[in-house]
């Protein structure tokens, strides 16, 4: 077995009265799961049937104002709690005999590449079609998401929508890794003489199957798996190996289906796996999911103010290009992917340059050592963004599921708007409280890296942070401009 | 747990069979113009006329505007309009932000009778 790793934690989270149990509990997950099921049909019923003002509908409402606002701040204080009651994926709890069989994902797919493609392009269709305008687009959104996870779960054992596909899981997993807890294990040596590895391989069986495990001591253990057992992990974690919370959904079947009882949800330093090194895997696709997610957070901020239009007149009036979709695609695919490749590149080669590690350190590695740095920021410019629609339209919410419910809505009772400052005080400290986490990083990475030379080492990286956090402030500071397609219509 | 499953299921079915709509009339034909034109960020104003379906104009109807941004959670503004003269009617309307709006008019009749027509607005930003 390769090496265990278990963090410095505080608390067990799950040796919180009530808490735990809830947590622990054989049902805890689904029932989470049709909490969110009822809202997620909710949120298709009025997308269909009701007003298709998006102010006043609970399909554009609640995904793109609270979901979206109340989501980064989970993932900043608690963690990935939006994956750990995910309902799209309530077919494989229940389905338990499609999730067992089948094949695995192909292993030419089995990285990060889709998943920064479908970030891509759901970033992409939500300008193109106006998501955030239309709650009948949203809710066949909705309904998408859960045809797409339950037709992967059944042709594949793993969960391979939430791992390689989901573009919510893939902001939630990149951003859960500045959370302050993470699965690990109470006893690694337990983990060490394991029989069934049950917290990767499930409890689970059609039949019930009784197993005497030899355990530490000289002693044996009854370990039961049957139709009541849970499943495995579904991204195929192994909880004494976890270091970083880049694919776990939270879900807690490690724990469930753990014989020894020693799996379990820790609180950790936040963001404490941005500082270790080989946490993350050192590969490209890791590397460029982090940068370009914070590039995404920038264009997608930037698709709300004027100099969005006045790009894409620009790109009309010289090239020609009056098609949207083509407009917008050339517009994001500068900014969110070419633009920040191209610079990564760069900084990576001119600090090994000018640190004369060009032969010790691969632009691989460099650029994977810097890459955790970019969290912190990216997820300043996510809370930057998010919070501000969460904090306009907080308490819309209410008027708006009276009008669902046949009700006369109260909007000039809840129809006000948080106080100006305060929203813009969040925004400030969202983008510099992420710069400076960021640069704490970069540069504690450059030390480790660099030693003598961890200046030289840092300055691109650190220019780079400053050029992401500058841009954050210039587009924050604009005034807002929600247009539909007022170029093409 | 089949319990759980059954009361969400009934939950879902009573909150949306719950919902009940609004009736109205379509004989009120509504203008809406904006001054200035095109608007920007600020003050406008915007005047309402109201004609029946026997092409009289309306005079005594209880007039409200509501603007509401395309984009999710933005807070609307409501206002109700005062006649002016005829079948027009005036209301001095803020635009909180630039953008495109729907503004919905809405007629109560001295009878009850209501109706209510949207109307697409794109708002620049100001000076």
């Amino acid at each position: 077995m390769s090496a265990l790793y278990r963090p410095k934690t505080l608390v067990d989270v799950l040796n919180v009265p009530l808490l735990g149990r809830l947590l622990k509990w054989r049902w805890g997950r689904l029932a989470l799961q049709i909490l969110l099921l009822v809202v997620a049909v909710l949120l298709i019923i009025d997308g269909f049937t009701g007003p298709q003002s998006a102010a006043r509908n609970l399909a554009t409402v609640a995904p793109w104002v609270h979901y979206r606002g109340l989501v980064v701040l989970a993932l900043l204080l608690a963690g990935n709690l939006f994956c750990m009651g995910c309902p799209f994926t309530i077919p494989r709890t229940l389905a338990k005999r499609l999730s067992i069989r089948g094949r695995r994902f192909p292993r030419v797919l089995r990285n990060k590449w889709v998943a920064i493609a479908s970030l891509f392009f759901i970033f992409l269709l939500y300008e193109w079609l106006d998501l955030w305008a239309s709650p009948l687009l949203t809710a066949w959104v909705i309904i998408g998401y859960f045809v797409a996870s339950f037709a992967l779960e059944a042709i594949f054992t793993e969960s391979a929508f939430c791992k390689y596909v989901c573009p919510l899981g893939t902001f939630n997993f990149v951003y859960s890794t500045t959370s302050p807890m993470q699965i690990s294990v109470k006893d690694p040596d337990v983990c060490r003489t394991c029989v069934g590895k049950e917290c990767v391989n499930g409890s689970y069986a059609p039949q019930t199957v009784i197993r005497l495990d030899e355990i530490a001591g000289g002693q044996t253990k009854e370990v039961r798996h049957g139709p009541d057992g849970t499943l495995g992990c579904g991204t195929l974690l192994f909880a004494p190996q976890i270091t970083s919370n880049l694919e776990c959904t939270m879900c807690l079947d490690c724990v469930r289906a753990c014989p020894h009882e020693n799996a379990s949800l820790f609180v950790r330093q936040p963001g404490q796996e941005l500082l270790q090194p080989g946490a993350w895997p050192q590969r490209w696709d890791v590397s460029f999911l982090v940068i370009l997610l914070t590039a995404m957070g920038l264009t997608n901020a930037f698709g709300m103010v004027p100099p969005v239009y006045e790009l894409q007149q620009q790109l009309a009036e010289t090239f020609g290009i009056t098609n949207e979709l083509l407009n917008l695609f050339i517009i994001f695919g500068l900014m969110s992917v070419l633009l920040p490749v191209g610079i990564t590149l760069l900084a990576g080669t001119l600090g090994r340059l000018l640190t004369n590690t060009m032969k010790k350190f691969s632009l691989r590695e460099t650029v994977a050592a810097f890459a955790p740095a970019f969290v912190p920021v990216g997820l300043g410019v996510w809370i930057a963004h998010y919070t501000f629609h969460l904090l306009i339209g907080l308490w819309t919410i209410i008027p708006v599921f009276q009008e669902f419910i046949g009700l006369p809505g109260e909007w000039e009772r809840f129809g006000g708007v948080s106080n100006a400052e305060i929203i813009t005080l969040v925004q400030v400290v969202g983008v510099v409280g992420g710069l400076l986490w960021s640069l704490y990083i970069a540069q504690r990475t450059a030390m480790r890296l660099y030693r003598r030379d961890a200046m030289f080492g840092l300055l691109p990286w650190a220019l780079l942070l400053l050029a992401v956090a500058g841009l954050a402030v210039w587009i924050f500071g604009l005034p807002m401009e929600m247009r539909g397609s007022a170029l093409f219509s | 747990m089949k319990q759980l499953c059954w009361t969400a299921l009934l939950i879902v079915l009573l909150i949306a069979g719950c919902r009940q709509q609004a009736s109205t009339t379509t004989d009120i034909r509504m203008t809406l113009s904006v001054e200035p034109e095109p608007p920007v960020v600020g003050v406008s104003e915007v005047r309402v006329t109201l004609t029946g379906a026997d092409n009289q104009p309306i005079t005594d109807a209880k007039v409200s505007v509501r603007g509401d941004m395309n984009h999710a959670g933005m807070v609307p503004v409501i206002a109700e309009a005062e006649r002016v003269e005829d079948n027009e009617y005036i209301v001095p309307f803020e635009w909180t932000m630039a953008g495109d709006w729907i503004v919905e008019v809405s007629a109560e009749l001295p009878d009850g009778t209501t109706a209510s027509q949207t109307f697409d607005q794109s708002v620049a930003v100001g000076e």
